[in-house]
């Protein structure tokens, strides 16, 4: 076996000169240290993301984007495709863990300040990634074409309507019109399948290479001197190993929710029908959905909502630019201000998400 | 002129004045009857003259003088002659006080004035000036008589000519209600009522015994004694009294089987207007039971295609030759009972083996319709809880649960279909049902069989990755057992362990 | 250290571990191939059938017909008369729930069960039926129709 395997790898050497990636695949390290755990987030977001790729391909196979045949076609996966349950319902709840993961990699890498110099870009590239996360489970939501997520998709387009000057025209941009409607739908698909991954994965291979390069963030400490020897194991086998040992265990209770929680399919979009009560956006969007409830109609000139929007995107902006304007990380020195920062946002978060879940 | 005359007109006189002052209290009536007219000749028979009540107590004015100008003098209270709703007024002066009907020794009701006011022939009349009844409508004026007396026009005998003096007139009737019948005087003397009545038989029902007499409403009034929901209790009132029914010999436990019935049910409890009260089979006023032979017609009114089914089956001329009633015979006629399949087959409490004898080819055909119907009957239930089974269990089974409703309908077309007892028939219809209800039960069986396959492949998929991740696990810690031996891997003798 | 200086003992359990290892992994190569390999297998029932609204281009709908259309899990009856108009009823007989059909001859609703009719606007005119149908709305958007509750 090995020996074809040597044969192999000889071709293929003598061809691409693979002898420089493989010393540098062998140098890898990675630090070990009390924050190493959060190293794991990366790759189980990677992970999953692959997981969606692959459900998500496996689903294009009988999925049909029309408003007349998304509900039926989905309907059918879950019960005349052999385990069409499963496909399905593993990429719901992947998605949800994808964008679960996704963000405490990014409040862990916020946490340990590993935005800071020379890793400006993979900070910028993965919040870039972050917010097309966003947009995956946005579009994706309203492909079941169903009642909730009708409402939902109306609510949230409506929402980006307010935003002055762009807004009314991105609403329509969205909607593929006025309304909500098959053209909606159209839109949707095409951004789930094709444009966002398209960019996700460009960025992704971007974040990626700059990850090798870079090699891993390491945390600040007080009085630390660069270049001190520090705690590695090597990347290869060990760590990957230990990534492989916890996406097998992701992988299986991918399987046991798929089965014991498997995912609803609702009612069929009604458009003509009246909105029924308790309409909510899906759990990563709710601390802004219930955070624009709260905002009074009129703040001085300006509408409540249109206000509400603009901050928050004021606040994701300057999340986004953090590496620019967090003075002390080059000194290496601690920002207590920006920890506590970090810490008002998650609190924030957390307390508005269980708010608009109990609602 | 010579002295006899002479006498004769003061022996007159003198016989007047004795008359008069013999019966002082009327002097109207003396005065009245002497010029002969038609009212004084009636009120010498009114009841209200032998009670001692003169002309003025309706009339007005002052019935001691026999001289006309103070007798009618409209000073004294002499109205002439009323009219309108003023007669209705005059009657009640008296007839709604109870004081006075105690004082003048009478029992009889004193609600009728306000009663005639809220029933339908208290409405306007086309004139627009007065109601369409007063009480001299139907009781007359000069010549009042009790009820029970015959020559009362609302006496048992007469009442029908006094109803149809008005609604016998298509004319008349017209103005009022152009869709209200005039023909029931006509269908009353084909009903057995009628004809009892025309001979003398007090007992029977005539119009106010069923309308009411002065509290008469419209039939779709909700109030109307003749209203779906309280027909059947109207006639029960004569036809579920045994004494009063005694002399006729024909049942009275009608009403008693009639509220436990479908039909009873339906009407007297769930207040359904679909259900046929007494007159939808018997008729209104020519209320009469069905010919043995037109049964299914009447029961086919409201189950069209039973009737229609058994009409051109063999059963037909069967029944009639052997001068059976048709519906009735299985279904009974007032106490007919949910029909459930047990009415059909061979067993005990089945109808067919009350003709059919055992061994016969349709003894054999009706044992065989039975075992199609619970059949289906079975392979409904079986079908209907798989798929209950499986939506509890939370697997996608819309459209065999759609379908469920199929295997109903093909069980109620069933029921219906037996009427033609025609076992080929029957199973094709039956035949559509168990297609649908053997389907429904395998996708039923197939979901349910689906789930615990997820839950053995989960168990066996968790096998195989726990069993990986140990295998992994132990394989990690061998390796860096290993690297450390060799001294490849970094680490300070304080750290024993990498994390 | 060396690997051969050891024999048996860890030798075993190398292997083991070893046979463990991959063992388990074909396992689960296999555990993920074959629900794979059955989802791409085309089911029996070849595609998704369209039965909630079975309504479609305007032309599809002859005239002087009804159609049944399952709507959500009730079936509807789309009726299209002689002149072109269409209205829609729900299919559920008000007598006892059997599903009505359009009779062509008949120009009119009517249920099999126990001959219940309907006229065209779905009012109850003969038979047990102690209510008229409730009626649908008809929604022609460009070429399509659609069906919808009236609320």
């Amino acid at each position: 076996m090995s020996r074809i395997g040597k044969a192999l790898y000889q071709w293929l050497d003598e061809r691409l000169h693979l002898d420089d990636l493989v010393t540098f695949m062998d140098k890898k390290s990675v630090p070990v240290h009390r924050g190493s755990i959060w190293y794991y987030f990366g790759g189980v977001t990677l992970f999953l993301f692959i997981i969606q790729v692959f459900t998500g391909i496996l689903l294009l196979l009988y999925y049909k984007g029309s408003d007349q045949l998304a509900f039926e076609s989905i309907q059918f996966l879950m019960s005349k495709v052999s385990f069409g349950w499963l496909i399905r319902s593993v990429h719901s709840w992947s998605a949800n863990l994808f964008v679960l993961s996704a963000v405490i990699h990014m409040f862990s890498v916020f946490f340990e300040r590993a935005y800071r110099f020379p890793r400006e870009l993979t900070w910028l590239t993965g919040m870039l990634m972050f917010f097309i996360a966003l947009g995956f489970g946005f579009s994706g939501y309203l492909l079941p074409w169903n009642e909730l997520a009708f409402f939902a998709t109306k609510v949230g387009t409506e929402i980006v309507g307010v935003v002055p000057v762009v807004g009314k025209p991105l609403m329509v941009l969205l909607r593929g019109g006025e309304e909500v409607s098959g053209a909606t739908l159209s839109r949707f698909f095409g951004f789930h399948v094709a444009v966002l991954p398209g960019l996700f994965v460009v960025l992704l291979s971007v974040h990626l290479i700059m990850v090798q390069r870079q090699g891993m963030s390491e945390p600040l400490e007080e009085g630390h001197q660069q270049g001190a020897r520090r705690n590695t194991i090597p990347f290869f086998p060990n760590f990957l190993l230990r990534d492989m040992l916890l996406w097998l265990i992701v992988l299986n209770l991918l399987a046991i929710l798929a089965v014991f929680f498997p995912w609803e399919l609702g009612k069929k979009a009604d458009a003509f029908a009246p909105a029924p009560a308790g309409i909510k956006p899906e759990w990563y969007f709710l601390f802004m959905f219930e955070t624009l409830k709260r905002f009074p109609a009129k703040v001085l000139v300006v509408e409540g909502e249109v206000l509400g929007v603009l901050l928050f995107g004021v606040a994701g902006l300057l999340w986004t630019l953090v590496p620019l304007w967090d003075r002390k990380r080059d000194q290496g020195r601690r920002n207590r201000v920006l920890m506590y920062v970090g810490i008002a946002v998650v609190v924030y978060i957390l307390v508005f998400t269980i708010i608009g879940w109990l609602a | 002129m010579n002295g006899i005359r002479r006498w004769i007109a003061l022996g007159a006189l003198v016989s007047c004045l004795i008359v008069t002052r013999a019966a002082s209290a009327d002097e109207c009536l003396t005065c009245h009857a002497a010029l002969g007219d038609k009212p004084s000749t009636l009120f010498k028979a009114d009841i209200h003259h032998v009670k001692g009540i003169t002309c003025a107590g309706c009339h007005g004015g002052d019935a001691t003088s026999s001289d006309m100008e103070p007798a009618m003098d409209r000073k004294a209270g002499f109205i002439g002659k009323p009219n309108g709703d003023s007669i209705s007024v005059l009657c009640a002066r008296c007839h709604s006080d109870a004081q006075q009907m105690k004082r003048l020794h009478s029992s009889i009701p004193t609600g009728q004035l306000e009663l005639l006011q809220q029933s339908v022939h208290g409405n306007l009349a086309t004139s627009g000036k007065s109601r369409i009844a007063q009480c001299t409508t139907c009781h007359g004026s000069h010549g009042i008589v009790a009820v029970k007396d015959p020559r009362s026009p609302v006496h048992p005998r007469n009442v029908v000519a006094t109803c149809t003096r008005c609604h016998s007139n298509a004319t008349y009737i017209r103005s009022y209600n152009p869709s209200l019948p005039v023909d029931q005087r006509e269908k009353y003397l084909t009903s057995v009522h009628g004809t009892r009545n025309a001979v003398g038989d007090l007992k029977v029902a005539e119009c106010a015994s069923c309308h009411g007499s002065h509290n008469i409403l419209p039939p779709k009034d909700v109030k109307s004694s003749i209203y779906p929901t309280n027909l059947p209790k109207t006639c029960a009132k004569c036809h579920s009294d045994a004494d009063y029914m005694k002399e006729y010999g024909i049942p009275t436990n009608q009403f008693e089987q009639y509220a436990k019935s479908v039909h009873g049910i339906a009407l007297l409890e769930h207040n359904d207007l679909g259900a046929p009260a007494c007159n939808s089979c018997h008729g209104n006023h020519g209320a009469m039971p069905p010919g043995v032979e037109s049964i299914s017609k009447v029961c086919g009114t409201c189950h069209a295609l039973n009737s229609e089914l058994f009409s051109s089956s063999p059963h037909k001329k069967a029944f009639d030759d052997l001068n059976v009633p048709e519906c009735e015979s299985c279904h009974g006629k007032h106490e007919i009972l949910v029909a459930t399949s047990a009415l059909l087959g061979t067993s005990p409490e089945a109808v067919c083996a009350r003709c059919h004898v055992a061994g016969t080819k349709s003894f054999d055909e009706a044992g065989m319709m039975r075992r199609l119907v619970d059949t289906l009957e079975t392979s409904e239930s079986e079908a209907r809880m798989l798929v209950e089974e499986a939506e509890q269990k939370g697997m996608e089974i819309g459209e065999a649960k759609f379908r469920l409703r199929d295997i109903r309908q093909a069980r109620l077309e069933a029921r219906t279909m037996v009427h033609a007892f025609n076992e080929e028939r029957l199973r094709t219809i039956i035949g559509k049902g168990l297609t649908v209800a053997a389907w429904a039960s395998e996708e039923g069986r197939q979901a349910i069989d689906d789930y615990y396959f997820r839950r053995v492949g989960l168990g066996v998929s968790t096998l195989i990755i726990t069993i990986l991740v140990i295998a992994l696990y132990l394989f990690i810690r061998r390796i860096e057992r290993q690297q450390r031996q060799r001294g490849t891997v970094t680490s300070h003798s304080s750290h024993g362990s990498t994390s | 250290m060396n690997d051969q200086s050891t024999v048996g003992g860890p030798q075993t359990k190398r292997d083991f571990l070893k046979i463990v290892l991959g063992g388990g992994l074909l396992a689960w190569l296999a555990a993920v191939m074959y629900p794979l390999v059955a989802y791409l297998k085309p089911p029996k029932q070849g595609e998704v059938q369209v039965t909630s609204v079975k309504v479609g281009p305007v032309t599809g709908i002859a005239e002087d017909s009804g159609t049944i259309v399952r709507f959500g899990n009730k079936p509807v009856i789309l009726i299209r008369n002689a002149s072109g108009e269409m209205r829609a009823f729900s299919a559920t007989c008000t007598h006892l729930d059997c599903t009505v059909q359009y009779r062509k001859d008949m120009g009119m609703i009517w249920c099999a069960c126990h001959n219940g009719r309907y006229d065209l606007s779905g009012r109850n005119i003969a038979g047990p039926p102690p209510r008229p149908l409730d009626e649908y709305r008809v929604i022609i958007q460009g070429e399509d129709v659609f069906l919808s509750k009236n609320t």
